[in-house]
């Protein structure tokens, strides 16, 4: 602890040595030279003027003529920012990191000694500022529709920063599935999607600028709970950044690294700061069910972990038993949190439950207003209970009949059996019943997606304790590995080497 | 700096692409890893370069491991893909630049650094050039550039000379030797096996991810050449006596193998010295006109041929 204060004690000091990430320096190298920056930049400008011109020819400059011709001019160059910064900005460094991750290229991501952070972080800066290149260029046609009138200062700056972030966000999920390790051909289909998903993303954006510019950021600022908003969306902003951050520097890190812990130590004080967040709204309006706002979104990453997780070799390299604490109870959070589907099953685990428990707790103390918290219960601990039994039966059958196999068959298996258990009975039922869907409607135990179309709770139940028990069973099978892992996670010691290898000299 | 490679097995799905290998290697020497394609060469030397990790074994540079600290290892290595530099699109001072960046030399140290890696590998006059426009001659000086410009002491070639011109393969050679001059410790592969014997002082011969020999390139041809190859050349107007020459030979004790190979006879003696003087004066008391008495010289190539059966995994 003294020794990382003292280092940043020194970096501080020594500031005039500060430099910046070569990263950067290379990427902006880059992109100066690239006609694919420089022309889509000047495409931009281009489409900015002509748009301005387009706006101005025909109107008329008497005052009290046209009071909205800046505010409609505004809405326009907000389209045009939107569509070319989330298109153009993510795609770019999406397809350098892409090309830079391939295996037979091993000149950045594995020959020097900048650390996967240092690579992750000056990708993501270098986007950062690419997009700055583009709103700096935007932001004079922008400011001077203020001119023109139908829209303040407040509410272009504001929408700018708005925008900007949202782009920053983009670039950091494109540059995360960059690092993905998939074919081309996956990488390209991923491309498709993350096109029609910007479409999206464009939409949502030009939709709350536009809410902006009617209320006028100006008028707002005043309120506190503009600033709460303000303050609100920044934040899940960052934590996504944050989020695909970690994930793409896991990604791009060596196998023989930890890359769990980095991973699992972000979401634990995501989750911490999530929690703590939603109980405190909950105590400011009174209503209980405002913990949705923490417990939904900490399940859906967890069943995300959980097909991760369950993909984790078994066996630890030496880099990663070398830091195993030799004190006990640092070692068992060190289990959870390292490497290794075992401990990462018991993260998981320990999360929803303490989800689940906190949830629960803060109902006790505070009213809901919104019904229906039975049914929620009951989703809740059937959905986990569902994901813990495709996932712990994975394991057992990747480790009896296909230990040979990578361990991601093992996350593979876990969404087959999910997938496999909603579709096969449905088609064969589909056509045991003369070639109708009925069954479907109708309780299909196993099939965690036939829950959510119930609406009796007798039916809901049965599903519960279908999957407690299968999820028991599971445990039970899974049992004599689960200890064994826990045993061998164990400090690494050094055997010396019996026979001296040849010398050449 | 001394490289220990320590029981190295690296396994790719059922395919063992290195078998529990074992070597050293010390500074100032450049050892040759020869073996055909497919022999496990590639993967050993990016274990090294702490690129792969293995299955099994470790390589210890100096003592660090590079599976327990690969980030400390690869500040001791300078790693020369047999792929050429990519990124087309920056200059040849950029990139090394860029790289002096990476391993961490600021300011003054990396303009210096920079600048002497630019006239050692002689590639000044075209740092203002792009890399996509550059020969692979010129490539190759770029790609060692790279691995030279933080100073590592351990330098690790992968097929460098790959593609060379003849000059380009010789100007690659000198460097090498020089590098070897200033106490840097090198693992070269090659195909080009006459070369390696000129620059290399030891020599690790690899197939099927198994070492079939290794030792100084001395050792290693004693070791697989046991007997020695005599060729014998008659006045060319005494051509007409090579058979009869042959038949003479082939009656001479230590004598083996004894056959014509463009009007030289050839054979194999298994005696020291003084037997090949007695045979040559035996000749010469028979009225031969021997113009010609001397020893074949076996290379890398010759053991390469005789001791690897051209195996791939």
């Amino acid at each position: 602890m003294t020794a990382t204060i003292g280092k940043l004690k020194s970096h501080f000091v020594n500031w005039r040595a500060w430099e910046f990430n070569p990263i950067v320096i290379k990427e902006l190298r880059q992109g100066v030279r690239s006609w694919t920056v420089t022309g889509m930049l000047l495409l931009f400008l281009v489409v900015l003027f002509l748009t301005s011109l387009a706006f101005l020819i025909g109107q008329s400059f008497e005052v009290g003529e046209n009071t909205q011709l800046g505010g409609s001019m505004f809405s326009a160059f907000v389209v045009i920012l939107a569509g070319a910064s989330v298109f153009f900005i993510p795609l770019y460094m999406g397809v350098r990191v892409a090309a830079e991750r391939q295996e037979n290229n091993p000149d950045l991501l594995y020959v020097s000694t900048l650390s996967p952070f240092r690579i992750i972080l000056g990708k993501f800066l270098c986007s950062s500022y690419i997009a700055l290149l583009f709103f700096s260029a935007c932001m004079p046609f922008m400011a001077f529709t203020n001119l023109l009138r139908g829209v303040d200062l407040p509410t272009v700056f504001f929408i700018l920063a708005f925008l900007f972030l949202a782009v920053c966000v983009a670039n950091m999920i494109a540059i995360f599935l960059a690092c993905l390790p998939m074919s081309k051909p996956f990488k390209f289909l991923f491309i498709i999607y993350g096109f029609f998903q910007s479409f999206g993303i464009i939409g949502s954006l030009i939709g709350s600028s536009y809410m902006f510019m009617r209320s006028g950021v100006g008028a707002m600022m005043t309120g506190r709970d503009f600033w709460i908003g303000v303050v609100t969306s920044v934040s899940i902003g960052a934590a996504i950044t944050g989020l695909f951050f970690v994930l793409a520097v896991a990604l791009i890190s060596p196998p023989s690294a930890n890359r769990a812990l980095p991973v699992r130590i972000y979401l634990t004080v995501i989750w911490l700061l999530g929690g703590l967040l939603s109980f405190n709204w909950v105590v400011q309006t009174g209503d209980a069910g405002r913990m949705i706002a923490w417990s939904y979104p900490t399940f859906f990453v967890m069943m995300f972990a959980l097909l991760v997780t369950v993909s984790n070799a078994d066996q630890l390299s030496l880099r990663v038993r070398r830091t195993i604490p030799q004190s006990a109870i640092k070692r068992i959070f060190a289990f959870v949190f390292y490497n290794g589907a075992a401990g990462g099953l018991l993260w998981i685990g320990g999360i929803l439950a303490l989800t689940y428990l906190a949830s629960e707790a803060t109902q006790m103390f505070f009213t809901r207003t919104s019904s229906g918290s039975g049914e929620q219960k009951n989703w809740f601990i059937t959905t986990a209970a569902y994901a813990f039994a495709y996932a712990l039966t994975a394991l057992f059958i990747h480790r009896k009949w296909l230990a040979r196999r990578p361990p991601k068959i093992a996350g593979l298996l876990t969404v087959l059996l999910a997938a496999a258990w909603a579709v096969v009975p449905s088609i064969f039922l589909f056509f045991i019943n003369k070639l109708s869907w009925s069954s479907v409607e109708g309780l299909q135990l196993g099939n965690v997606f036939n829950l959510f179309s119930l609406r009796d709770e007798e039916n809901r139940n049965l599903h519960l304790l279908f999957a407690a028990i299968w999820f028991a069973l599971a445990l039970v099978l899974n049992f004599n590995w689960f200890f064994r892992q826990l045993k061998i996670f164990q400090p690494l010691v050094r055997v010396t080497a019996e026979n001296s290898p040849p010398v050449l000299k | 700096m001394k490289v220990q490679v320590k029981n190295l097995r690296k396994e790719f799905g059922k395919t063992v692409a290195v078998d529990n290998i074992s070597f050293e290697f010390d500074s100032g020497h450049v050892f040759g890893f020869v073996g055909p394609n497919g022999a496990g060469k590639t993967t050993t030397m990016r274990i090294i370069s702490t690129i792969e990790e293995p299955s099994s074994g470790d390589v210890l540079l100096n003592g660090i491991s590079v599976c327990e600290e690969p980030e400390l290892a690869r500040r001791a290595v300078g790693y020369v893909p047999d792929t050429l530099p990519a990124h087309g699109d920056i200059t040849v001072h950029e990139y090394l630049d860029f790289f002096a960046r990476a391993y961490g030399l600021r300011g003054k140290k990396r303009t210096q650094a920079v600048d002497a890696i630019e006239e050692f590998t002689n590639v000044g006059g075209i740092r203002d050039k792009h890399l996509k426009a550059l020969s692979k001659g010129m490539k190759q000086r770029v790609s060692l550039g790279r691995a030279l410009v933080y100073d590592p002491d351990v330098l690790v070639l992968d097929e460098p000379a790959a593609g060379l011109d003849p000059r380009a393969r010789v100007e690659l050679r000198e460097l090498l030797m020089l590098l070897a001059e200033r106490k840097k410790a090198i693992l070269i592969s090659s195909h080009i096996l006459t070369e390696l014997t000129e620059i290399c002082n030891g020599v690790v011969i690899i197939e099927r991810g198994k070492i079939l020999e290794t030792g100084t390139i001395e050792d290693v041809l004693k070791k697989s050449t046991p007997r020695r190859t005599v060729a014998v050349k008659l006045l060319a107007s005494q051509l007409h006596q090579n058979t009869q020459l042959l038949k003479e030979l082939l009656q001479t004790p230590h004598v083996q193998n004894a056959r014509d190979v463009a009007n030289e006879i050839h054979f194999e003696l298994a005696g020291d010295d003084v037997a090949a003087c007695d045979i040559l004066d035996s000749l010469v008391a028979k009225k031969f006109r021997v113009i010609e008495f001397r020893q074949t010289k076996q290379n890398l190539e010759d053991i390469f041929m005789n001791v690897t059966k051209g195996g791939v995994q």
